[in-house]
């Protein structure tokens, strides 16, 4: 969901590339509502090579035709980007190498003075 | 039709009908009502709609509604009262063996215990049959004596007879009563209007809602609570940290929410990182922007421009830039009011999806305040905007509903931008600089004690001054009374 946003870095700033990343599962309800909203707005292909390199090789590599009605992918996908949370770690950006740090599960996302 | 008495809270009256459209909207219930039977200064207001089910279904969030009734008479006495009731007996045999019980309520006035079991035992023609039952009864009937607000008067003006559908759901203001969280700051909303604005903002299961200026995570919790997954942002992390064991976290702890607030970030809104997406992000953003008293705006950026680094620069340490360093905050400037307002509506305009509604509180000062103050957008219609007055001030919220779809280039409408400045309008807008007209009431109010002071002095002498003293203490202790005691009536 996020990209770099530092000035003038307008291209190839998306996806941030996790490194250093220290991960937390934590059950949440299962909200089927909630995923068939944000089925339209992921960026699958994204998701899917940030979890690969995450270490998490649930998700199928291209997103069902019937997601909506999918309950095997939903519950997948449930647990990807409502369970799994990232407690610390570091997000960069391909493109200009600005790293956001995440401390105690909250990303830092502001930009350096010159960066504005 | 079947008509409905609702009975709202005599509070915030300026919220209560945007708050009733809003949860029929929300259950999509089809309600019609006359609007100029709707009174701020009265409680009472009759609709129409469907059915008993569907007006239930207006109560099961409502924070400004005490009670929904079934009306089954209206008149201008008890005597006028059974008389339309009787013209519709049809009503009664379904309730005939149904545990019940009669309640006499009155506003604005009283009707002592003794005198009420006369008033009840008039309406005995129902014939009901069942059990008494005053605790948990299938069924209760309220008889309703109408004073109106004025405390002078002495006689009821308007009666009601009806079935009760139900009560709204005013015990939550007491579930997150700001008093008993775990975690809170200087600038933490009250839980009434925190949970007033999921309402506004329609919040509802599968939704996402965002606050840019999250602070202690108020709306995280109220709009979740009514099932609508949120996410916060704020430019100060150290709010969304909270110290020790107080943070939004242990707020969603304890409120049990934990899988709907999703997540707190730290940045800048007028820097935000959230990726375009054409369709819009967010069902609904909702948030209490900071307006300088408590706690002012702040956007990353330096004071004085010619000031600003363009290149990274050296920290004091030799050979590290201070960008990288752990502890490295960067540089922020105060943000104007109107361009915080301004910058909102436009973030809401790009990242809104279309139905998607914007809930914010704008200060303003109550002398220059005019509805176009407000900044406009094609994409955006104005649904509501209330007014809480303290007296030279007062803070409005603001529902806007994105009705279009952004095409990347419409702007802002008047009085967008730099309207200080503005030669086409000299007013000044009712928000504008608002911080500095703020601490101004400041100065009167402080000029005017000291005036008091010295005419108290050159009175009584020191003696007098104490005697001023005490005074100021009794009249700041009765207005606590008297808002305590506001506060509990309407519970």
């Amino acid at each position: 969901m996020l990209q770099c946003h530092v000035k003038g870095c307008d291209a190839n700033n998306f996806p941030l590339e996790l490194q250093e990343v220290v991960l937390e599962q934590e059950e949440a309800e299962f909200n089927e509502d909630f995923l068939k909203n944000m089925l339209g707005k992921l960026e699958y292909e994204a998701l899917v090579a940030t979890s690969l390199k995450l270490d998490i090789h649930d998700l199928p590599a291209t997103m069902p035709e019937d997601a909506a009605y999918n309950d095997e992918f939903l519950q997948i996908l449930h647990r990807v980007i409502l369970e799994t949370h990232i407690k610390s770690g570091k997000m960069v950006c391909p493109n200009c190498q600005h790293i956001y740090n995440i401390r105690d599960g909250i990303p830092n996302m502001l930009l350096a003075e010159h960066e504005v | 039709m079947p008509r409905f008495l609702i009975q709202f809270a005599q509070q915030h009256e300026e919220f209560r009908l945007p708050e009733l459209e809003a949860l029929a909207t929300i259950e999509n219930v089809q309600m019609t009502y006359e609007p100029s039977d709707y009174s701020l200064e009265s409680p009472f207001l009759i609709v129409e709609i469907e059915s008993a089910e569907k007006a239930a279904l207006l109560l099961k969030r409502a924070i400004l509604i005490k009670t929904i009734t079934e009306l089954w008479g209206i008149g201008s006495s008890w005597d006028e009262l059974v008389v339309k009731v009787k013209e519709h007996p049809e009503r009664w045999p379904q309730y005939l063996n149904t545990t019940f019980k009669f309640s006499v309520v009155t506003f604005g006035g009283t009707i002592e215990m003794k005198d009420k079991p006369a008033i009840i035992n008039r309406f005995s023609f129902t014939g009901f049959m069942g059990k008494i039952d005053l605790k948990n009864p299938e069924e209760e009937f309220l008889l309703i004596a109408d004073y109106g607000i004025d405390p002078n008067v002495t006689v009821a003006h308007t009666f009601y007879m009806g079935r009760l559908v139900g009560h709204g759901k005013r015990d939550l203001i007491e579930k997150f009563n700001v008093k008993k969280r775990k975690y809170i700051g200087n600038t933490t909303m009250d839980a009434e209007l925190s949970l007033i604005m999921a309402n506004q903002a329609l919040c509802a299961p599968g939704k996402l809602v965002y606050d840019p200026f999250v602070g202690t995570g108020s709306f995280l919790m109220t709009c979740a609570h009514f099932g609508a997954m949120t996410v916060g942002s704020d430019i100060d992390g150290r709010q969304i940290r909270g110290k020790g064991k107080a943070s939004i976290q242990s707020n969603c702890e304890q409120y049990n929410l934990k899988g709907r607030v999703l997540d707190a970030l730290v940045f800048d809104v007028c820097h935000a990182p959230w990726r375009k997406f054409k369709g819009g992000l967010f069902d609904a953003i909702v948030t209490d922007p900071p307006y300088g008293v408590r706690a002012g705006a702040k956007t990353l950026g330096r004071k004085d421009p010619s000031k600003q680094a363009t290149e990274p620069r050296m920290a004091v340490e030799e050979g590290v830039l201070a960008h990288l360093l752990p502890d490295y905050v960067p540089p922020t400037k105060p943000y104007e009011m109107s361009e915080v307002v301004a910058d909102l509506l436009m973030f809401a305009v790009k990242n809104l999806v279309r139905g998607g509604r914007l809930v914010y509180w704008l200060p303003t000062v109550t002398e220059d305040y005019a509805i176009d103050d407000l900044p406009t957008h094609p994409c955006m219609e104005l649904v509501a905007n209330c007014e809480q007055a303290f007296g030279q001030w007062s803070r409005r919220l603001i529902t806007m509903e994105k009705v279009a779809d952004w095409d990347g280039e419409a702007a802002l409408g008047p009085p967008s931008g730099d309207m200080n400045k503005s030669t086409t309008s000299p007013k000044c807008q009712g928000h504008f600089g608002f911080r500095d007209r703020y601490f101004a009431f400041g100065t009167v109010d402080s000029a005017r004690r000291k005036k008091e002071l010295k005419e108290a002095f050159q009175k009584g002498g020191k003696e007098g001054v104490a005697a001023y003293m005490k005074d100021q203490e009794k009249k700041k202790q009765q207005t606590q009374q008297q808002q305590d005691a506001e506060d509990a009536r309407n519970v």
